[in-house]
């Protein structure tokens, strides 16, 4: 319809410039509108009769905007645009036949409903204008010679890498226009900013086809999993993992965590009524060391259609390796022991402790070698950068040099440890601590002066709501037991105040002074660690206070004390894209170096060893990033499916500097599974950012028509005349009329 | 006769005097202490905070007589903690309190108080009750010294009730390489502390108990729970810290055995 009335497709309107083709100036049109104006209005000045009131000014402007029209059709309005010239030009028709294309709808499958719209003489008109290349893609692209040789079905969809190969290849080509004729469904990753502007670079229009239903009946899909690719031994883990669903609203189903044969957690689900992406949450026990390969499974439901995207696989590397957390205590106090009982068996956290018993003596704990520490608190970066974490009990700021003091706070800053200051008389405010360097690394303000911050006086303590989503905090996975658990704790047998949380702060725990809740236990990042307050030293009250066999007191420093060193950095890290890679074998591999006092290394030789689960390693050696010191990075092939071990190992000469291993996993054959539904929104997306236009089945006809007018290729200007559009008809018809209804209705026809 | 009669006068009359006299000495139970030179109110201060308090194990039972009239756990109370507290705070960095605490097994304040000291173990006594809350504490980290009982007899009355705490933990010699001899002093030379009888009679050992032992009952990872002091009075040396007859070298022993403990028990 709207093309009957405006004569052209929208494109032309967009993309064309206007003009008046009788090449008469455009002032005397203006001129002439202003003297019909002045006339007809002096007209119907002398001429109204019996037409009083606003009346007479309805009649003018009627009359006048039909002149007005009148004059501008005569002027010639038209559209200026560059079009394909016929049979000079190239355009690519891409078909996806991935998968996902086989899927049956109705009684045809995607794959021939795109077939079908083609072949109704859509790909003739091409045929006849352009020189039209064929091509199918998947997980790779193949030139066709007819429509009806496609490969037999790719296990993986990659629209951008697809798209940008024809683009590459097509280079020395007038191409005009890419069709791009696909459910979207782009589930191997590679569609990332990078192919994008590769793509917009090119200047040549890509439209769109969306083939396939954009909601799936009556299915539920565990879409992604986000769990942390490494653990230490025994501790918690929090992973997130998000469903979708159609159809299936309100029905109950159940997600479960397991390890081979055992299930590490379940929890049942429901799927909620307006929610179509949920987010769950499902924490489970690491386990002893080793590789744990951990399917997430979600029960499939009666009637599903695709049973194949209930799972999903990740590794998690649990190593032996105990981190180091170095505790100087300024005084013999009962939360040390209590704290040294708590981790005494747990193999991921060996705790190193100094103890202050007289003034010029300290008690060593925990130590690897009789020498360790014996001169006391390190003095040089790289002994103390040799831990993972430092608390600080109660001791006095004037204690450390002030050299010492800069070396703690670029322990949390460049090395990436934790900071845990803990309350005490000798502790946080009342140790002077608050006009120390150390200060802005944590996340409250500390109060100076001379009144007394700590307080031995018996507080109870409460959970917050951050808290209570905390695995620091966590006794019970029911929210509400978690709750109940914490409300029986016995009170800290004192409390110190802190001054004004920091902005980006986060509090945990919380202490109740009479009728106002008070920071306990605070957070805050960085730079590359984390800085933290624990505003008591009476949480021993916890372990006294309550059976023998209670776990709760061991617990919180056993979740607290991994949570400082879960995520520190070695001197080589490595990342990687993903570490699940579901039908792709390319691996973006990076890894960050640095000396053993945590300064960029730049001058390293930095080495991976990719081990498959079957056959021989191989060794590529990582290049340094121009942008970033001490990163290093390389691009890794994991020919086969299964699993791989990477360790990357970083050497200045004969120096070891570190090493890192990782772990993944390509998995072949599932991706296609995933998100079968059309991916509307990317095909939108890919068009509209290239010019082309989105495209469904039926509308297709019009392809041939519109898609000339595109200013890639060998292209001509073209005029096209708009005064003889309908719709100019239809208004200077519609004002006329107007007019005579206005008049027979005020009696003056 | 007669003889008979003023003999039996004689004797109703030093019973009635005796009951008297331990009528009155009852009525001060509460308040006097040790030689009668603070009471426990005196030496108790509810409002002082601190870490660490030197608490005292009130239990029933005893020997009576060396105890005074209030029985065993009393014996050098308060000297023996006033003046131990003194060289606590004076050589270490403990938070010390300058009160002490006497606290009965079934007090819900015990748990407040992770470090007890019981004396004249030898003849104490413990209920079904009282021994299972005192197994309890020792179980959730609490530490117990045992002072003050000697020779064979002391030794079956000390392990009598103590049967009743853990009766399935043996009791070990404490090793010369643990940490609780090295903690903060280094106690290589193991030396019978004696009691004040000893200035008295220049034995260092009472009954037949001649031979010293640092004795230990440990939990399920190693550490001591229970340190037990047999054949020697680390109270004695701690109460008679300013007697002039009493050696000063086992008064400085006495201090850093007990400072060890103490030291031991907030750091295991």
């Amino acid at each position: 319809m709207l093309e009957f009335l405006f004569k052209y497709p929208p494109t032309v309107f967009r993309k064309g410039d206007f003009v008046f083709s009788s090449g008469w100036p455009v002032w005397l049109l203006a001129l002439l509108v202003i003297a019909a104006g002045a006339g007809l209005w002096w007209h119907v000045q002398r001429h109204h009769g019996r037409l009083e009131g606003r009346r007479p000014w309805a009649i003018w402007a009627l009359e006048f905007a039909a002149v007005a029209l009148i004059l501008f059709l005569v002027w010639q309005p038209a559209i200026g645009i560059r079009s394909l010239r016929s049979q000079q030009n190239v355009v690519s028709v891409l078909l996806d036949t991935s998968r996902s294309m086989a899927l049956g709808e109705g009684e045809q499958t995607r794959l021939d409903q795109a077939r079908a719209a083609l072949q109704s003489g859509v790909l003739e008109q091409l045929e006849e204008r352009f020189r039209v290349r064929l091509y199918s893609f998947s997980g790779q692209i193949d030139r066709l010679a007819a429509l009806d040789q496609a490969p037999p079905p790719g296990n993986a969809t990659r629209i951008g890498e697809a798209v940008a190969g024809v683009l590459r290849e097509s280079v020395a080509l007038p191409l005009g226009a890419v069709v791009v004729i696909s459910d979207g469904s782009d589930n191997i990753g590679g569609f990332d900013r990078r192919v994008m502007a590769e793509i917009r670079q090119s200047n040549v229009p890509i439209h769109t086809v969306g083939v396939g239903r954009t909601e799936m009946p009556e299915d539920t899909e565990l879409s992604d999993v986000v769990v942390a690719p490494r653990a230490l031994p025994n501790s918690r883990l929090n992973s997130q993992i998000t469903i979708r669903h159609s159809g299936l609203e309100q029905k109950e189903t159940r997600l479960s965590v397991r390890d081979g044969s055992k299930i590490l957690a379940s929890k049942p689900i429901t799927l909620r009524r307006g929610e179509p992406v949920q987010t769950e949450f499902v924490d489970f026990s690491a386990g002893e060391p080793g590789i744990r390969n951990l399917q997430f499974v979600l029960e499939p439901l009666p009637g599903e259609r695709i049973a194949g995207n209930n799972s999903q696989s990740r590794v998690v590397d649990v190593p032996r390796k105990r981190r180091r957390i170095l505790y100087i205590e300024g005084e013999p106090r009962w939360d040390y022991k209590f704290i040294r009982r708590a981790v005494d068996h747990d193999p991921s956290v060996q705790l190193v402790t100094m103890l202050r018993t007289s003034p010029n003596k300290f008690y060593r704990q925990g130590v690897d070698h009789p020498e360790e520490l014996e001169d006391g608190f390190p003095v040089k970066a790289e002994e103390l950068f040799a831990f993972d974490a430092l608390l600080i009990g109660s001791i006095e700021a004037a204690f450390f040099t002030p050299e010492q003091q800069e070396m703690i706070l670029e322990f949390v800053n460049r090395r990436g440890g934790t900071l845990l200051m803990m309350g005490g008389r000798r502790g946080l405010g009342d140790g002077g601590w608050g006009a120390s360097r150390v200060a802005e690394v944590l996340p409250a303000a500390l109060p100076e002066g001379e009144a007394h911050t700590f307080v031995r006086e018996k507080v109870p303590v409460e959970l917050t709501v951050q808290g209570a989503d905390s695995l620091v905090c966590r006794f019970d996975e029911d929210p509400e037991k978690n709750a109940a658990l914490w409300k029986e704790m016995p009170a800290l047998a004192d409390y110190q105040t802190i001054g004004e949380l920091k902005p980006a702060a986060v509090h945990l725990l919380d202490f109740r002074l009479r009728d106002e809740a008070r920071p306990l236990l605070v957070l805050q990042n960085y730079g590359r660690g984390r800085g933290m307050i624990l505003a008591t030293g009476g949480t021993w009250r916890w372990q006294m206070g309550l059976p023998h066999d209670d776990t709760r007191h061991h617990t919180f420093w056993q979740q607290l004390l991994r949570s400082l060193v879960a995520n520190s950095p070695g001197t080589v890290t490595i990342s990687s894209d993903q570490t699940l890679y579901a039908d792709r074998s390319d691996l973006e591999l990076r890894a960050e170096v640095r000396t053993k006092d945590y300064q960029p290394a730049n001058n390293a030789t930095v080495t991976a060893v990719l081990t498959p689960e079957t056959g021989d390693p191989v060794t590529v050696e990582l290049t340094p990033s121009a942008e970033e010191p001490g990163v290093y990075a390389s691009n890794l092939t994991a020919a086969l499916p299964g699993a791989y071990r990477v360790e990357v190992s970083a050497f200045v000469g004969d120096t070891a500097l570190g090493s890192e291993a990782f772990h993944f996993r390509r998995q072949d054959g599932v991706a296609e599974d995933f998100r079968p539904a059309q991916n509307r929104e990317l095909l939108t997306k890919l068009s509209e950012q290239t010019g082309g236009r989105y495209w469904t089945l039926d509308e297709l006809a019009g392809l041939p028509e519109e898609i000339r007018f595109s200013e890639a290729g060998v292209t001509a200007r073209e005029i096209m005349d708009l005064w003889d559009m309908p719709f100019f008809f239809l208004l200077l018809l519609g004002l006329r009329t107007a007019e005579w209804l206005l008049r027979r209705r005020w009696g003056v026809v | 006769m007669l003889g008979g009669r003023y003999t039996r006068k004689l004797i109703l009359a030093v019973v009635c005097a005796l009951i008297v006299v331990s009528g009155l000495e009852a009525l001060q139970w509460g308040r006097r202490g040790g030689r009668g030179r603070r009471s426990i109110e005196a030496f108790t201060d509810p409002n002082e905070k601190a870490e660490f308090f030197f608490t005292r194990l009130l239990y029933g039972g005893g020997r009576g007589w060396r105890g005074g009239w209030r029985g065993g756990w009393g014996t050098d109370y308060p000297d023996a903690e006033y003046h131990f507290m003194q060289g606590v705070r004076r050589l270490t960095l403990l938070d010390a309190g300058a009160s002490g605490k006497v606290l009965r097994p079934l007090d819900e304040g015990l748990f407040d108080c992770p470090w007890v000291y019981a004396v004249e173990v030898g003849g104490w006594y413990l209920d079904e009750q009282e021994a299972e809350r005192l197994r309890e504490y020792l179980l959730r980290g609490g530490f117990l010294v045992v002072d003050d009982f000697h020779g064979t007899y002391e030794w079956a009355g000390f392990m009598q009730t103590m049967r009743m705490v853990f009766p399935e933990r043996p009791v070990v010699e404490i090793a010369e390489d643990d940490a609780i001899l090295h903690v903060l002093y280094n106690l290589d030379q193991r030396i019978q502390v004696p009691g004040i009888q000893y200035v008295r009679s220049g034995r260092t050992y009472e009954e037949d108990g001649y031979t010293p032992h640092w004795r230990a009952i440990l939990d399920d990872d190693g550490r001591v729970m229970v340190a037990i002091n047999f054949n020697m009075d680390l109270g004695d040396a701690w109460e008679h810290a300013d007697t002039p007859q009493y050696p000063e070298n086992m008064t400085a022993l006495a201090y850093r055995f007990g400072v060890n403990y103490i030291v031991y028990a907030m750091t295991h």
